[in-house]
């Protein structure tokens, strides 16, 4: 697991209050929100402030490129490594 | 004016006191409040949206939910809090104070009638509802609110739930006493005067009160007394049995 995989999953547990899950339960792959995880709307403006406070980068609201960066840890990891 | 009314059921939790055997012996003087706070459980309430209740929300549900019971989804509610959610508040403020971005969690939970909305989500309950504060008088005036509202709208019950926490630090030099509590009452309606409280309000001049109100009431509850007088600045408040 990258260092950024393993601190993305960290901030989501963190920002989210995810108290019964792990850094080890979430799969780079797998979808964050409905399934998967099982996130919902508010969890993706929450973690978009949290992406925007913990590494500067904003992550425009409700557009077909926000949902594809959101999709997974991977994705995410993906888009803040190439803005950065 | 006097207001007739009766408590089906009181539900409270504090540090130390959650049960009702331990709010017994506390009246007794067995058990005192001590300074660590726990948090009920709420295991009714599904982990995905528990996760995002702060402390003061899930002892105003625990109090809600357990005083309602079978009429949780349909009754109508007043919910009060001199302070509350003062904790997500100050986040908040401090997140402006650094510049940082507000959590969007944080504030749509921290308006005063953010319990009150919960409760109506997690259980489906669409009646009347309101959310009040009143100042250190805060646990009368919601107590009269929904005394005032059974007599008004003929109600045959309704939910009043009061909570409060400790304030954050920051605020602790300006707040005189100043303790955690929540408390749910069911107040049902009543035509039998023996068996009834009474609730009057009447302004004085000036009177020096410092009381904790939820707590007198606790104490007068669980009593024999026959009744309870708080003076808070220039209110007095009268609760009386039969």
């Amino acid at each position: 697991m990258s260092d950024l995989n393993h601190e993305i999953k960290l901030l989501i547990i963190e920002a989210l209050d995810l108290e019964d899950i792990s850094v080890d339960d979430i799969d780079d792959d797998a979808p964050l929100f409905v399934d998967g995880l099982g996130l919902d709307s508010i969890d993706a403006l929450e973690l978009g402030v949290a992406i925007k406070n913990a590494y500067n980068i904003k992550i425009d609201g409700n557009t077909e490129d926000s949902k594809k960066y959101f999709y997974s840890v991977k994705t995410l990891s993906d888009y803040i490594q190439i803005s950065k | 004016m006097s207001l007739r009314f009766d408590i089906r059921k009181c539900v409270a939790w504090a540090p130390g006191l959650e049960s009702d055997e331990d709010w017994r012996l506390w009246q007794q003087g067995e058990k005192a409040l001590t300074d660590e706070l726990s948090l009920p459980q709420l295991t009714s309430i599904p982990a995905m949206q528990r996760r995002r209740l702060s402390p003061f929300a899930k002892i105003a549900l625990h109090c809600a939910l357990e005083a309602s019971g079978e009429y949780q989804a349909n009754i109508p509610c007043v919910f009060s809090s001199r302070h509350g959610d003062l904790h997500r508040t100050t986040k908040l403020i401090e997140s402006i104070a650094l510049s940082k971005d507000l959590s969007p969690t944080q504030f749509g939970l921290s308006v005063h009638n953010a319990a009150a909305g919960l409760f109506s989500i997690f259980t489906g309950n669409r009646a009347p509802l309101s959310a009040i504060a009143g100042g250190q008088s805060s646990f009368m005036q919601g107590l009269l609110d929904a005394v005032a509202k059974l007599e008004a709208n003929n109600l045959s019950r309704i939910l009043y739930v009061y909570c409060d926490l400790h304030v954050p630090e920051c605020y602790r030099p300006y707040v005189v006493d100043d303790t955690s509590i929540g408390i749910g009452l069911l107040i049902e309606a009543t035509e039998d005067e023996n068996n009834a409280y009474n609730l009057s309000y009447n302004a004085v001049e000036d009177t020096l009160g410092s009381d904790c109100q939820a707590l007198n009431f606790m104490g007068f509850i669980l009593s024999n007394e026959s009744q309870l007088l708080t003076n808070i600045h220039q209110q007095t408040w009268l609760l009386r049995r039969g």
